[in-house]
C-alpha cells in the first residue's frame, strides 16, 4: 500500500501506535516553542539527530525525509531572508524542519493498521458527545481502500482522452473523473448496505 | 456497530428518506461518498498532476477542497476534509508532492490545511444556502469566500506563526498564489455548474433530505432513470 | 403470509421517473433462481428488492418471510449480495481485513471474527493473499473475496447481480461454481438459497427455476430451458 511507513525491528517500531503518538506531540511542541536564536536552532538539530539514531532510524533516512522536504525548506528560507535577519532566518528555519522531522518519526515507524485502532481507541472518550469511533474507523478505512481505486479509474479517464485526442486541461479531465468517482460511490454504497452498515 | 437508536423509522427504505433532518445522519452512502471525496482530493494532488501556468506546478488540491463542499454540502464536504486529512496524518503521502504524516501539521502551511475544512464548509453553507437550486452568482460567491478567503484566514496567521515572520509580510509573500487560486476557483464553478446539468444526483446535500426529495436522490433510483449520459460504459445494466 | 421464501403481490417499483417493476406476482420455492431478461427490463430492481436494497412502491414482498420494508435490517442479515464491479464490492484495504468486514454487525471477538475469515479465505482459495492489500488481486480474485464476504455470514440466500459480467471464462466459472453449489458444504451446512440475475443463459440453464424480465414486467416463470428458449425466440426480429 502506499505509505510512508519503514519495516523495521527496533524498539520504536514495537512500541504501542498511541503512547508514541503522544511523546513525539509534546516533543514536536516543545521544539516548536524554542526560541529564534542560533542556540536554540542548535538544540533543535541536536535532538532530532539524536531521535533518528537512538531509535534506529539511522542518519540516512534523515537524510531521505530531508530531501522529500527541500521545498520547504527553500521557500521557508528564502522568505524568512527576505524578511528578517540571518540569525532569526536560520534558526526559525531549522526549528521548522526539525518539527517535521520528529513528527515524521510516527508514520516512518508504525503502520497504517495500528494507527487506525489508536486513533480509534483515543475516540473512545467522544463517544458521549455522539462521535462513533467504530464508524469515523469505517470511514478512514475505506478511503483507505478507495485511493487505489481511483488512481486507477483517473488513469483510464487521461487514457480515454488522450485516445479522443483531447486536451490535457485540468477540467477536461476532472468533470469525467468526478462523475466516475461519484458512480463508484453510489455502488460502493450500495455494498455497504448490502454488508450490514446501515 | 452504529449508535443510532434500533427503534429509529428510518429502516423503511434503506435509504435516509425518514431520518430526522436535524441531526446530521452519516448513512451508508454518506460514508461512501466521504470516503471516495477524500480518496478524489489524493488523487488530485498525485504526482503527474497538472501544469497550469506553464511549467509552474499547482496543486489542484484546492479544487477538490471547493467541489466537496460544492457537491458534498457543508457537513459533509467537511467530513470529507477532515478524513482526507487523518489519512494524511496518519502516514499516507497523500498532500501534493507525496507528502503526508503528522509533521505537515507543524510546519508552515498547517494552517491551510485546518482551514481547507473549514473552507470546505463555507463553500457548501454558501452554495447551497436555501436549499434551492445552485446558481452562478451564489456558485461563484461560495468558492471564491470559502476555498479561498477561508482557507488564507487559517492559514495566513498560522503561517506567520511558524514562520515568526509578521504577518503582513506573509500575506504579501502568499500573494504569488492568489493567480492559481482564482483560476481553480472558476474550474470549480464551471466544473459545479456543468454536473448540475449533466449529473444532477451528485448533489445529495444535508439540505435536500427532506420527507419528498428523498426518492430523486437515492443512488438507485438515479442509476436505473439513466441521468448519466456518456461516462456509464462498460457498467452493466441495473 | 404463506412460507414461500419469495413472494410477490403486485408488486411495482417506481425509480425516479421509470415504472422499473409493473405489477410483479410471483411465488418461487425453488432453491436456485435464474432471472434474466435484456438490459434495463428490471431484473437488477426486482435483485435489489428481493435484498431489502430498493422499497416497493406499491404491493407486497415477502423474503425468508421477512418484509424488506420493515425488517430490511433483520432480511440484510440473512442475505449476500454479490454485485457485478469487483472493485466497487471491497470496503476495507487488505484481504483478511475485507473478508472479516461482514462479520462486524454480529460484533464477533476481534480472534474469533479472524478465525472465521481466515476459514473463509482457505474455502476460496485465498489464504495465500490474507495480509496483501485488496487492490493488488486481479478481478477473478477480487470476485473470489467479494463473494467470500458475502458467504462468509452463512446467509440463507444469496442475491448475485451479474456476478461474472467482469470477469473471464475461467474466472466466471469459478464464480458460478461457488454460487450454484448445491448439497451441503465442506461445514455440513446446508447450501444457501440462490437468486442469480444473468445474461450468461448457460448459466441461467443450470438454476431449478429461471423467471424472465420483459419492459418491467414478468413475462415468464418455469423451468430455464423453456424460459430460455422463450427469450431468445423473443430476440429473434
Amino acid at each position: 500500500m502506499l505509505t510512508l511507513y519503514r519495516p523495521g525491528t527496533g524498539w520504536m517500531h514495537r512500541a504501542p501506535a498511541g503512547p508514541k503518538a503522544f511523546v513525539l506531540l509534546v516533543l514536536v511542541l516543545a521544539v516548536s516553542l524554542l526560541p529564534s536564536t542560533y542556540l536554540a536552532a542548535g538544540i533543535a538539530a541536536t535532538v532530532t539527530v539524536l531521535g533518528y539514531l537512538v531509535t534506529g532510524l539511522g542518519l540516512r533516512e534523515l537524510g531521505r525525509q530531508i530531501v522529500s522536504v527541500r521545498w520547504v525548506i527553500v521557500i521557508t528560507l528564502g522568505a524568512q531572508l527576505l524578511f528578517l535577519q540571518t540569525e532569526p532566518a536560520i534558526a526559525n528555519t531549522s526549528r521548522v524542519l526539525a518539527a517535521i522531522l520528529l513528527a515524521a518519526m510516527l508514520v516512518l515507524t508504525a503502520r497504517v493498521a495500528d494507527l487506525l485502532d489508536a486513533f480509534e481507541r483515543g475516540l473512545q472518550p467522544f463517544a458521549r458527545f455522539g462521535v462513533d469511533p467504530a464508524r469515523v474507523a469505517l470511514v478512514l478505512a475505506v478511503a483507505i481502500t478507495t485511493v487505489p481505486v481511483l488512481i486507477r479509474l483517473a488513469s483510464g479517464v487521461r487514457e480515454a482522452q488522450k485516445a479522443r485526442g483531447a486536451g490535457g486541461g485540468l477540467r477536461a479531465f476532472v468533470i469525467p473523473f468526478l462523475v466516475v468517482s461519484l458512480k463508484h460511490a453510489d455502488d460502493l454504497g450500495e455494498a455497504l448496505t448490502a454488508r450490514g452498515v446501515a | 456497530m452504529t449508535s443510532e437508536p434500533a427503534a429509529a423509522p428510518a429502516e423503511i427504505t434503506p435509504r435516509r428518506s425518514a431520518r430526522p433532518v436535524s441531526r446530521l445522519a452519516i448513512d451508508a452512502t454518506d460514508i461512501a461518498r466521504i470516503a471516495v471525496f477524500a480518496a478524489f482530493i489524493a488523487v488530485l494532488g498525485l504526482p503527474g498532476g497538472f501544469a497550469v501556468f506553464g511549467s509552474v506546478p499547482i496543486t489542484a488540491q484546492t479544487l477538490g477542497v471547493m467541489l466537496a463542499g460544492a457537491i458534498l454540502g457543508a457537513w459533509r464536504g467537511a467530513i470529507a476534509l477532515v478524513v482526507f486529512l487523518a489519512l494524511v496524518a496518519l502516514g499516507l503521502p497523500l498532500l501534493a508532492g507525496g507528502h503526508g504524516g503528522a509533521g505537515v501539521f507543524v510546519g508552515p502551511t498547517a494552517g491551510y490545511l485546518v482551514g481547507w475544512i473549514a473552507g470546505a464548509f463555507v463553500v457548501g453553507a454558501i452554495v447551497h444556502a436555501g436549499r434551492r437550486r445552485l446558481t452562478w452568482a451564489r456558485t461563484i460567491l461560495g468558492v471564491l469566500v470559502g476555498g479561498i478567503l477561508v482557507i488564507y484566514a487559517f492559514g495566513l496567521p498560522v503561517q506567520a506563526l511558524v514562520t515568526r515572520i509578521p504577518l503582513p509580510e506573509t500575506a504579501l509573500q502568499s500573494l504569488v498564489f492568489v493567480p492559481g487560486d482564482l483560476v481553480k476557483a472558476v474550474i470549480a464553478v464551471v466544473i459545479t455548474m456543468t454536473l448540475q446539468r449533466a449529473y444532477p444526483r451528485a448533489f445529495r446535500t444535508d439540505r435536500f433530505v427532506g420527507a419528498g426529495g428523498a426518492s430523486a436522490v437515492q443512488s438507485t433510483a438515479g442509476a436505473a432513470s439513466g441521468t448519466a449520459p456518456g461516462v456509464s460504459s462498460g457498467t452493466p445494466e441495473r | 403470509m404463506s412460507s414461500a421464501p419469495i413472494l410477490l403481490e403486485a408488486v411495482s417499483v417506481r425509480l425516479g421517473e421509470r415504472l422499473a417493476l409493473d405489477d410483479v406476482s410471483v411465488r418461487l420455492d425453488q432453491q436456485r433462481i435464474a432471472v434474466i431478461g435484456a438490459n434495463g427490463s428490471g431484473k437488477s430492481t426486482f435483485a435489489r428488492l428481493l435484498g431489502g436494497l430498493v422499497a416497493p412502491t406499491t404491493g407486497a414482498v415477502s423474503v425468508l418471510g421477512l418484509d424488506p420494508s420493515r425488517q430490511a435490517k433483520e432480511l440484510r442479515r440473512a442475505v449476500g449480495f454479490v454485485f457485478s464491479n469487483p472493485d466497487a464490492q471491497i470496503i476495507m484495504p487488505t484481504v483478511a481485513e475485507d473478508a472479516a468486514f461482514s462479520l462486524r454487525a454480529d460484533k464477533l471477538p476481534k480472534a474469533e471474527a479472524a478465525a472465521r475469515a481466515s476459514a473463509a479465505l482457505e474455502e476460496f482459495g485465498l489464504s495465500e493473499l490474507a495480509d496483501r492489500p485488496a487492490h493488488d488481486l486481479s478481478g477473478g480474485q477480487k470476485q473470489l473475496l467479494a463473494l467470500c464476504g458475502a458467504l462468509i455470514r452463512r446467509p440463507a440466500l444469496v442475491i448475485a447481480d451479474e456476478p461474472t459480467a467482469y470477469l473471464d471464462a475461467r474466472n466466471s466459472r469459478l464464480i458460478a461454481d461457488h454460487l450454484l453449489r448445491d448439497g451441503k458444504d465442506q461445514a455440513g451446512d446446508r447450501a444457501h438459497r440462490l437468486v442469480l440475475v444473468t445474461h450468461d443463459l448457460a448459466l441461467a440453464a443450470r438454476c431449478d427455476v429461471a423467471v424472465l424480465f420483459d419492459d418491467g414486467r414478468l413475462t415468464a416463470v418455469g423451468s430455464p430451458t423453456e424460459v430460455i428458449d422463450r427469450y431468445e425466440a423473443s430476440l429473434v426480429c
